[in-house]
């Protein structure tokens, strides 16, 4: 726990001065990758919010590398932290390059102009998560498979430390959810970055994860391996199903 | 042997495939590291046309009228070739036409700029100044304080006129604002922003219908929308404000580009949000006031020029848009005003009724375009 890359301590995070996660006190190691699972409304995307600085935290705080998240300025922590959340995005006339470049924002000048460097990142990103061949095409009019592998190109072009993905394989199909996960993977393993996600796909999160965080009515319920997490049984508590739910599904070996 | 034959065939095929799958992941190589140049040609002769068109219509401007001033004259008169011009001519084209239609260029290009402003600001396609009651507030403040000056025999100077209109414009975005924190739909901000448009419309009409002061007929033809009567002296200031405020809408132009694609976006990569938000409203404020102060109520200019930019440049980006929207504003008020002043003339229309008919029929396709693309 001494060398944590991203640590809250004691974080309280709500929207409008309401609680939604109260008290979260969890450490990530360096090219560690967390999944956080949880029913709908535990409060798995306020905690990524609350990460990201874009809740402010109503007690507590987040520390990176030790420092207090408040404390790192605006372009610093784009150039640390990138994102891939779920709302909405606008992007009229851009194209699938046009929407990953602007991950290059906080490291191009005045007028936000391209550099050669610029381009040879954003090519090796956009290759990173397959979407080159799409390069071209309008934003608007790909699947939202694609979409969301264009916007994890956007987050790698910010060349981040960590990076934080809510719900981000939910539109992709198996052979997609794999390859998104597997390059993750390889991101946290060759590059030591940072992964910390929110899944709704519970094999994935045993499969991939370092380690998995149960969040259940705005608390930690429970904070290991998934091995561990898996082996124990409290995933079946923690989405409230019981043995006989699962008898005869995929999931009955699972949980 | 067939079953070798076939086996040739399929790596044959591979072969081909891969082939054809790098030549593809070269091409999209070769777009990528391209679209900038060929993408700047594009842009390049689109600005160049507008440009032409931009002059075309200057020219147009100073020629036509009650007194036609042949082309051949209306150079001379400006001093390019040579030749001189009789004294009426001077007087008609340096007095009247020369003032009248550098304000329709920079009011019409403040216009365009302010709608692009707002339909950045508000993720929507038809805001505009005229539509969220912006332009309407600014004419309040102005009449109000025309009014009450006149009644005191003072005349009120541009800077005067602007610090009123710019009151004015402030209050209403802000009312504006405080109703679309209070709802979430986009359609509910548009009709606030009607509404509080018919007020202040109300209300002026009321001030100006009981001041019966002479001067109160220009009052009367200004709250229409006119580019008439417009001097050297408004000129100057309305170019000075016009020019500082776009040259900063330029300096936010990187900003602009992400925040258009959303806010948590923008801010993830480091946007300083909340500043860029005040930012955004109070230059589409300063634009709004100084085309209000100057010509009145202008409508449609601000939500029909940057969709009509958009499709002719085939792009939203800001670098792109901010210059651009400046000259298709320019470009649509000195073709309205043109026909406002010789469609009927001696009788001159009101600006806005020109700009509505053609403007309104652009707002109208833009929400049938978008209709189009949800079903898809």
């Amino acid at each position: 726990m001494t060398t944590c890359h991203v640590q809250t301590r004691q974080l309280t995070v709500g929207y409008r001065g309401i609680p939604v996660l109260r008290d979260v006190t969890v450490g990530i190691s360096r090219g560690e990758i967390v999944a956080l699972i949880g029913p709908n409304g535990a409060g798995k995307s306020t905690l990524l919010r609350g990460i990201a600085g874009q809740l402010k935290p109503l007690a507590g705080s987040v520390m990176l590398d030790q420092r207090e998240l408040s404390t790192i300025g605006r372009g610093e922590l784009a150039r640390r932290m990138a994102v891939v959340f779920t709302d909405r995005i606008y992007a009229e006339l851009m194209t699938c390059a046009d929407v990953a470049a602007e991950g290059r924002y906080p490291y191009t000048g005045r007028f936000g102009l391209l550099s050669g460097e610029d381009r040879d990142i954003l090519r090796e990103a956009m290759e990173i998560t397959h979407v080159l061949d799409i390069a071209d095409q309008d934003f608007g009019r790909i699947s939202d498979g694609q979409r969301q592998r264009v916007l994890l190109a956007r987050a790698l072009c910010q060349q981040p430390e960590i990076i934080l993905l809510d719900e981000p394989v939910t539109y992709l199909d198996i052979r997609y959810k794999l390859e998104f996960m597997s390059a993750l993977r390889r991101l946290a393993g060759e590059r030591g970055m940072t992964v910390v996600m929110s899944l709704h796909e519970l094999d994935l999160a045993r499969h991939f994860a370092d380690r998995v965080l149960c969040i259940r009515d705005g608390s930690i319920a429970r904070y290991d391996t998934p091995q561990k997490v898996f082996e124990s049984g409290c995933v079946r508590e923690l989405f409230d199903v019981g043995a006989e739910d699962l008898a005869g599904t995929v999931w009955e070996r699972l949980l | 042997m067939r079953a070798a034959a076939i086996c040739v065939i399929c790596t044959d095929w591979r072969i081909r495939g891969a082939a054809r799958a790098g030549c593809e992941s070269m091409d999209a190589d070769r777009n990528l590291h391209n679209d900038k140049k060929s993408g700047a040609g594009g842009i390049g002769w689109r600005f160049g046309a507008l440009a032409a068109i931009l002059l075309v219509l200057t020219a147009l401007n100073l020629a036509v009228g009650s007194v036609r001033v042949p082309l051949r004259e209306v150079l001379a008169g400006v001093g390019i070739g040579g030749g001189t011009v009789t004294d009426t001519v001077h007087n008609i084209l340096w007095q009247i036409r020369m003032p009248r239609a550098l304000a329709a260029l920079i009011l019409g290009g403040a216009l365009g700029l302010a709608g692009y402003l707002l339909q950045t600001f508000f993720h929507n396609p038809i805001a505009g100044p005229f539509v969220l009651g912006i332009s309407s507030g600014a004419k309040l403040t102005v009449a109000l304080l025309t009014v009450f000056f006149l009644g005191r025999g003072v005349r009120v100077g541009s800077w005067g006129m602007i610090g009123a209109a710019f009151a004015g414009a402030f209050a209403a975005t802000g009312f504006v604002l405080l109703m679309s924190g209070k709802v979430d739909s986009m359609a509910m901000l548009i009709v606030a922003g009607v509404m509080i448009g018919y007020i202040c419309s109300a209300i002026t009409d009321l001030v100006v219908t009981f001041a019966q002061d002479a001067d109160i007929v220009n009052l009367h033809n200004w709250s229409k929308g006119s580019f008439s009567g417009i001097t050297w002296e408004n000129v100057a200031v309305m170019a000075s404000v016009v020019a500082v405020t776009a040259a900063a809408v330029m300096w936010l132009a990187k900003p602009i580009g992400a925040y258009r694609m959303g806010e948590v976006y923008a801010a993830s990569v480091g946007v300083n949000v909340l500043r860029l938000r005040f930012l955004l409203v109070l230059l589409s404020s300063v634009l709004a006031a100084c085309i209000t102060a100057f010509a009145g109520p202008v409508s449609f200019v601000g939500i029909a020029v940057p969709h009509l930019v958009k499709r002719f440049f085939r792009t939203a980006k800001p670098l792109v848009m901010i210059p651009a929207c400046f000259l298709g504003g320019a470009v649509f008020c000195l073709l309205c005003d043109l026909l406002a002043r010789t469609l009927f003339a001696p009788t001159e229309l009101s600006i806005s009724t020109v700009t509505a008919v053609f403007g309104a029929p652009v707002v109208i396709a833009v929400m049938l375009g978008r209709r189009r693309e949800r079903e898809r």
